[in-house]
C-alpha cells in the first residue's frame, strides 16, 4: 500500500482535518440549539470532503474524488438543509435541542471518551510508515463522540445526526488510512447511509403524527 | 453453479416484484412462497454440489461459497419458505379483519422479499466490506416490516431497531477497517485484502494488535445484529411488534446471518491468535446473553416478548458453543443454529395464529388452546418443548453436544452453569406456554377460524407441521449429508 510521509503537505492537511473534525464533534455534542447542531454537522462533513479531496489528489484516485464530491453534496449540504426544513418548518420543532444529562456532564464524558480512544489505539497497532497515524485515534474518538451524542440527545432526529457523525468518523478512518478501500464497498456504504436516512425520516414523520412529538424521551411504551 | 447461487439469492424477489406490480395480497403471497421454494431447492442443490468440490469463487472474491455458506443458506432459505407460507395466512386474515389495508399488505410483501434476498446475498459474498453493506441494507428492509402496523408501539420498536442496529453494524464496519489495517503488511492486491478466503489463508501474517481490536469490534457490532447482551435491547420490542411471520424471519434468519458474520471473523482470529482471546470474548457475551434472556423470561407478559428473549438466550448458547470451540463445540453451534431456527419459526407462526384468534398478545389472556384449537395448541406445546431442548427434538441433541464440548475443552464450571441456566429457562418458559395451552377454552369466545378458505387454512397449518416433523427427524437422526456438511464447516474453520 502506498503511504504518504507524515510531513508531506498532504499528511499535514489530513492531520489538521482530523483535528478539526474532532473539534466539530465536540461542538455538536455541546450545542443547545438545533440550528447550531445541524450547522456543525454540515461543517464537519465539508471538512471531511476536503480531506477526501486531499487524499484523492495525493493518491491520484478518481474514485476518491467521486466520494469527496458525493460527501460534500449529500452530507455537507443536502442533509443539513433538508433536516432544517423538515424540523423547523414541517415538524415545527422548538429550537432547543434537549439533552438527557447536563451540558457539562456530556462534555466531560466526551473528553473521557477521547482520552480512552487515544489509550486504546496506540501507534504500535498499525504497520510502520503509515501516514497520518494521528488520525486513527481521532477517528475512533469521533465514532465514540457520535455514539455519545446518540445516547444523550432526546430528539429522534438528533439521534439520527449522531449516527451520521459516527459514520463520518468511520469514513475519516477509511479515506486517510486505507485510501485504497475498494470502491464498491465505499459506494455501498454511501447507499446504505442515504437509504438509512430516508427510512429514519419516514419513521420520524410517523412518530410525530402518532405521538405529536418525535422526542425519544416520550418513547416509553415498550419496557421490560 | 454461479447461476444457482444467483437464483438462490434472487428467488424471494419474486414476491417483491409481484407486489410492486399490483398483485393483491394473497396472490403476492403465493408468488413469494414459490420464489422461496425455488431458493430452497437451489440451496439444497448447492449444498450437495459443494460436498464434493472446492469452494466456489467468482468476481474477484465478491462471490464466495463454501460449506459454511451453504449450511447457512439452507437454514435461511428454510425459514424464508416457512415464513412466506405463513405470511399468506396471517396477512390475508389481518386484511379480512380490516386491521391492515391493502397497501400495507403490498408493502409487506415488497419489503419481505427484499429482506430475504439481501440476507441470502449476504451469505454468498466473500468480501467482508460487502457483507457489512448487505447486512445494513437488510436491517433497513426489515425495519419497514417492524413498523408496518404503524401503531405508536410499532413505530417506537422500529425506531429503536433501526437506530441501535445501524449503530452496531457501523461499529462492525470499524472492525472491518481494523481487519483491513492488519492485512496491510501482506502484499496482496487491493481487492483481496477484504476477501475472506485470502485473509484466512494468510492469517499467520496478520498484525495481532489490530486483529484483536477488529475481532472485539466485530463481536460487539455484529453481536448487536445477533442480539447478544448487552446489545440486545432492540430485540424484544422489534420481534414483538412485527407481524408474526416477519418476527419469525427476524428471529430465525436475521440473527443467524449476524452469527455467520461473527463466525467468519472468528475463523480468522482463531487462525492467528489461537484459542484464548476469542474464547474469552465469546464466553463473556454468551453467558451474559443467556443470563439476561433467562431472567427476562421469568415474567409473564406478552408471549411474543417471551419468544424474543428465548432467542436472546439461544444466541447466547450458540456464542458459548463457539467459545468452547473444538470439533464438538463448532458442531454443536451449527446444529443448534439449524434446530433453533426451525423451532423459533414454528413458535412465532403459532403466536400469529393465537394472536389472530384471541386478539391479544398477552399470555394472561390466552387459555385453553388445546381444547379450542387443537392444531395450534399442539403446535405451541410441542414447539415450546422443542425450543427448550427436550428430547426427542433436535435442540436436545445440539445442546447435549455443546455441554459435552464444554466439559472437553474448558473448566467444568461453564457447562454446569449452562445446564443450570437451561433448567431455569425451561421452568420460566414452560410456565407461560403451558398456562396458555391448558385450561378451559374461554366461555365468551367464538375463537372461530379467522381464515377465509381452505387454501389459507392449509397455509396456516402446513409450516407448523413441516417444521415440527423436521425437528423430530433432526432429533432422532442426522442425515448423512448434513453430517458431512457440518464436518466440512468445522474443518473450514480450524
Amino acid at each position: 500500500m502506498q503511504s504518504l510521509s507524515a510531513t508531506s503537505a498532504a499528511g499535514v492537511l489530513l492531520d489538521l482535518s482530523g483535528v478539526l473534525i474532532l473539534l466539530l464533534s465536540f461542538a455538536c455534542l455541546g450545542s443547545k440549539l438545533f440550528n447550531r447542531y445541524l450547522a456543525y454537522y454540515g461543517a464537519q462533513s465539508v471538512v471531511l470532503s476536503f480531506a477526501a479531496g486531499v487524499a484523492a489528489y495525493a493518491f491520484g484516485s478518481v474514485e476518491l474524488w467521486i466520494l469527496a464530491v458525493a460527501t460534500l453534496a449529500i452530507k455537507g449540504i443536502g442533509i443539513p438543509v433538508s433536516a432544517r426544513r423538515l424540523l423547523i418548518q414541517r415538524l415545527e420543532l422548538k429550537r432547543d435541542a434537549a439533552l438527557s444529562t447536563g451540558l457539562s456532564t456530556s462534555l466531560i464524558a466526551g473528553g473521557a471518551l477521547t482520552a480512552f480512544a487515544y489509550l486504546v489505539t496506540r501507534p504500535q497497532l498499525l504497520p510502520h510508515g503509515l501516514v497520518a497515524a494521528a488520525v486513527v485515534p481521532l477517528s475512533t474518538a469521533v465514532i465514540l463522540l457520535g455514539g455519545l451524542s446518540m445516547v444523550v440527545r432526546r430528539h429522534t432526529v438528533a439521534q439520527l445526526i449522531g449516527w451520521l457523525i459516527v459514520e463520518n468518523g468511520v469514513f475519516l478512518g477509511a479515506i486517510t488510512l486505507v485510501a485504497t478501500f475498494p470502491f464498491i464497498v465505499e459506494a455501498g456504504i454511501f447507499l446504505d447511509l442515504v437509504a438509512g436516512v430516508l427510512i429514519m425520516v419516514v419513521f420520524v414523520s410517523g412518530l410525530t403524527r402518532r405521538l405529536a412529538s418525535a422526542s425519544a424521551g416520550d418513547l416509553r411504551e415498550l419496557q421490560g | 453453479m454461479i447461476v444457482l447461487m444467483i437464483v438462490a439469492a434472487v428467488g424471494p424477489l419474486a414476491g417483491t416484484v409481484a407486489a410492486a406490480c399490483g398483485a393483491r395480497g394473497r396472490l403476492a403471497g403465493w408468488v413469494a412462497s414459490a420464489g422461496a421454494l425455488i431458493s430452497l431447492v437451489c440451496a439444497v442443490g448447492l449444498l450437495t454440489a459443494e460436498l464434493h468440490r472446492a469452494p466456489l469463487r467468482g468476481w474477484a472474491g465478491y462471490l464466495y461459497l463454501d460449506s459454511l455458506s451453504c449450511f447457512f443458506l439452507l437454514t435461511v432459505a428454510t425459514v424464508t419458505l416457512l415464513a412466506s407460507v405463513g405470511s399468506v395466512a396471517y396477512l390475508s386474515a389481518e386484511q379480512d379483519a380490516g386491521r391492515l389495508s391493502a397497501f400495507q399488505v403490498r408493502l409487506y410483501y415488497i419489503f419481505f422479499g427484499l429482506f430475504a434476498a439481501l440476507m441470502l446475498a449476504a451469505l454468498e459474498t466473500g468480501n467482508l466490506g460487502l457483507l457489512f453493506v448487505l447486512v445494513e441494507a437488510s436491517t433497513l428492509a426489515s425495519a419497514a416490516l417492524v413498523g408496518l402496523e404503524a401503531r405508536a408501539s410499532s413505530l417506537e420498536a422500529a425506531w429503536k431497531y433501526v437506530i441501535i442496529s445501524s449503530f452496531g453494524v457501523t461499529i462492525a464496519l470499524a472492525g472491518t477497517l481494523f481487519l483491513y489495517y492488519s492485512a496491510s503488511g501482506l502484499h496482496l492486491a487491493v481487492e483481496y485484502r477484504l476477501a475472506w478466503p485470502y485473509l484466512f489463508s494468510h492469517a499467520h501474517a496478520l498484525a495481532p494488535g489490530s486483529l484483536r481490536l477488529a475481532f472485539m469490534l466485530a463481536a460487539v457490532g455484529y453481536g448487536t445484529k445477533v442480539g447478544l447482551a448487552p446489545m440486545h435491547t432492540w430485540l424484544p420490542d422489534a420481534h414483538a411488534e412485527a407481524p408474526s411471520p416477519a418476527s419469525a424471519m427476524l428471529s430465525a434468519a436475521l440473527l443467524n446471518t449476524g452469527m455467520y458474520a461473527i463466525i467468519r471473523f472468528l475463523a480468522i482470529t482463531h487462525a492467528r491468535l489461537g484459542d484464548t482471546f476469542p474464547r474469552a470474548v465469546l464466553l463473556t457475551f454468551g453467558f451474559l446473553s443467556i443470563v439476561i434472556g433467562v431472567l427476562f423470561m421469568i415474567r409473564r407478559g406478552n408471549f411474543k416478548r417471551l419468544f424474543a428473549y428465548s432467542s436472546v438466550e439461544h444466541m447466547g448458547i450458540i456464542a458459548v458453543a463457539l467459545g468452547f470451540g473444538g470439533l464438538l463445540g463448532l458442531y454443536g453451534a451449527l446444529l443448534q443454529t439449524l434446530n433453533h431456527a426451525i423451532a423459533k419459526a414454528v413458535l412465532f407462526l403459532t403466536s400469529g395464529d393465537v394472536a389472530l384468534r384471541y386478539k391479544t398478545r398477552e399470555a394472561a389472556g390466552v387459555s385453553g388452546l388445546l381444547a379450542a384449537v387443537p392444531v395450534t395448541g399442539g403446535a405451541l406445546l410441542l414447539g415450546s418443548f422443542a425450543v427448550l431442548g427436550s428430547p426427542p427434538f433436535g435442540v436436545f441433541l445440539s445442546e447435549l453436544t455443546i455441554v459435552r464440548a464444554g466439559f472437553a475443552t474448558s473448566s467444568p464450571v461453564f457447562p454446569l452453569l449452562l445446564l443450570a441456566l437451561l433448567a431455569v429457562a425451561f421452568v420460566a418458559f414452560a410456565r407461560t406456554t403451558t398456562g396458555m395451552v391448558t385450561g378451559q377454552a374461554p366461555a365468551d369466545d367464538p375463537v372461530g377460524s379467522p381464515y377465509g378458505g381452505r387454501a389459507v387454512r392449509l397455509a396456516a397449518a402446513a409450516p407448523l407441521g413441516v417444521g415440527l416433523v423436521a425437528l423430530l427427524v433432526l432429533g432422532l437422526w442426522i442425515p448423512a449429508g448434513l453430517d458431512t456438511v457440518i464436518r466440512h464447516c468445522v474443518a473450514v474453520m480450524s
